[in-house]
């Protein structure tokens, strides 16, 4: 403001306003209101008796719709372990596969190019048609899956997607070895290390996996922190795969799946219960990034203090 | 270019022993067979007059297209694909030309609020957009947009505002300080110069945010297959889950239809995969 002058102090505030407008209007359309909604009503009686108006509950009934979620809607407990075992999936399973493929690639062996854009091509593909794919792939009459039980149990005709357990490890499958953008982003910040820094560590013997544990993955450790609340994160939100696979049949469910079937799907409409699931996903969303930060964060410590 | 790249790489490759570098062959052939291996069995299936006489992962007897003929004389698939891009393109066209304006305010001027606004526009990020579904359906019936382009054209302009007013944003702030400056001595307004100076020296950076929007939109499902209920009116995505009961037994469709829909996307990454990784890899997405 003092550089331009203060005569057109106000113009540039106008403009400054202007041009943040649009997106702020977005913002509250977006997020601001539905998530007031979302936390307002989750206190609140809102179905189909009163579509169009909720109505707050008084203060001794306050968390009905929590208590009812807790306590009687069956599908709950079932949801939450789910989307709890995804998110734990993409930080045990999917990280660790981004980072060694990363690793791998960044030897630079012959093909590693061509090896890299070939990972990356499931991710491009959305994963509702993937979804649609693995469905194909896990069906007993005509899929692949089964023939390969065959081989080892021959009079295997069941479907593997409406087995209990079974199910969700196929769930697994169809989407947590597709690392692709993650390894991208891994493999940029690998090949961004000065050739100086390996060299050096080449020098003083460390090599193959002493050099990739010790040199280069604390160097990246930012990179592994954004991938790791990028995997839990779209692992506790899970909502594609069970749709095409499973319908949420047979001990699938997850969070999402379940407020979309309580808010849009259900005849009896029980938005206020939706929004109370949605609340607590909010919420869990918000304590996952946390406990990433805090194990990132205690990693931090221990190697400095080496 | 090619030389020098030739050099580094064999450096790297020459301090790996023997067995890292077998190794390493066998983990990446393992890696392009999980990749390709889902979409090579649809491509054959399709391929076969009759999936369920012959199963499983073998070639097709003799190539039949039956499918693929029915699919875009019957289907009208085109008409989906046209749809995508009408709903994608406008949603990247709007939410590029709002977002810019924001990170290029945010990343070079003053102003009170300045930090609170720019942690509000990340912390997006951080709110799973299934957790809104109700109020946001809620809005769009409001609105009278549902079952139309417009309606989700919308919810995509608005949502996913985190990551491309992150990647916007840094770009803007790497051009230096004097350029503002020039501009403002040469006596070009504040909108002129934004629009004729700092704007086209942006674009990589909004081009990147563009490829990565566009193609979070064209993949979409969630919102697309809840605000689109007409069935001329859907997106590619949305129009998958009709697939099973669309084609109930004509499984030879079936995965024409799933080869149609996958190929595109994968032949526009072959186009432009240089692009779509300099954008992930150049750290342009972190935070």
């Amino acid at each position: 403001m003092n550089r331009i002058g203060k005569h057109q102090g106000w113009k540039k505030n106008l403009f400054i306003f202007l041009f943040l407008l649009p997106t702020l209007v977005c913002f509250c359309i977006f997020y601001l209101y539905p998530i007031l909604t979302v936390l307002i009503s989750s206190f609140a009686k809102w179905d189909y008796t009163n579509l169009n108006q909720m109505e707050l509950y008084s203060l001794p009934h306050l968390f009905d719709n929590y208590k009812y979620i807790f306590t009687q809607y069956p599908y709950f407990w079932e949801g939450l372990r789910n989307s709890c075992i995804w998110a734990l999936c993409g930080l045990v399973i999917q990280v660790p596969i981004a980072v060694t493929v990363a690793l791998v690639i960044s030897n630079k062996c012959r093909g590693w190019k061509f090896t890299r854009n070939v990972y990356v091509i499931p991710n491009v593909i959305s994963s509702a048609a993937m979804g649609l794919v693995f469905l194909q792939l896990y069906n007993p009459r005509y899929g692949v899956v089964n023939q390969i039980i065959r081989l080892f149990k021959p009079d295997f005709a069941e479907n593997i997607l409406f087995m209990p357990k079974v199910n969700m490890i196929a769930l697994t499958c169809a989407y947590i070895f597709f690392a692709g953008t993650n390894m991208i982003m891994v493999l940029g910040q690998i090949n961004a290390i000065p050739a100086e820094i390996r060299e050096a560590a080449l020098l003083d013997g460390a090599t193959g996996w002493t050099l990739n544990r010790r040199i280069i993955l604390p160097l990246i450790r930012n990179t592994l922190k954004t991938i790791s609340i990028l995997s839990v994160s779209s692992g506790f939100l899970i909502y594609n795969e069970v749709f095409f696979l499973t319908q949420g049949a047979a001990g699938t469910k997850s969070i999402s799946f379940l407020i979309r079937e309580l808010a849009v799907v259900s005849p009896r409409a029980q938005y206020a219960r939706a929004n109370a699931i949605g609340s607590i996903q909010i919420l869990g969303g918000l304590v996952l990034v946390l406990l990433i930060n805090l194990l990132f964060y205690e990693k931090k410590e221990r190697s400095a203090s080496k | 270019m090619k030389r020098s790249g030739a050099s580094s790489d064999s450096a790297a490759a020459a301090s790996l022993s023997k067995g890292q570098r077998i190794l390493s062959y066998i983990l990446m052939t393992l890696v392009c067979l999980i990749s390709l291996f889902p979409i090579v069995w649809v491509v054959l299936s399709s391929l076969k007059a009759d999936p369920l006489a012959q199963p499983g992962f073998t070639l097709p007897t003799e190539a039949y297209f039956g499918g693929y003929i029915s699919v875009f004389r019957d289907m009208h698939i085109l008409r989906y694909f046209a749809n995508s891009f009408i709903v994608a393109g406008l949603s990247v066209l709007f939410s590029m030309a709002m977002i810019s304006m924001s990170a290029y305010v945010v990343a070079r001027m003053e102003f009170r609020f300045k930090t609170f606004i720019s942690v509000l526009l990340m912390s997006t990020l951080f709110i799973p957009p299934t957790a809104m579904t109700f109020p946001v359906y809620n809005l769009i019936n409001r609105f009278k947009v549902n079952d139309s382009h417009a309606g989700l054209i919308l919810i995509y302009t608005c949502s996913g505002i985190a990551i491309s007013f992150m990647v916007i944003r840094n770009y803007f702030l790497t051009i230096p300080k004097e350029l503002e400056e020039a501009a403002c001595i040469d006596g070009c307004g504040l909108f002129g110069t934004f629009w004729k100076i700092m704007l086209p020296i942006a674009r990589p950076g909004v081009l990147t945010a563009a490829m990565l929007a566009f193609m979070n939109y064209w993949n979409e499902y969630y919102w697309a297959s809840m605000v689109l209920t007409t069935k001329e009116l859907k997106t590619v995505p949305a129009i998958l889950a009709q697939f099973q009961t669309a084609f109930s037994t004509n499984y030879n469709g079936m995965f024409s239809a799933i080869v149609v829909i996958l190929i595109p996307p994968v032949i526009l990454f072959c186009c432009f995969s240089k692009y779509f990784i300099e954008a992930l890899s150049g750290g342009a997405v972190k935070g």
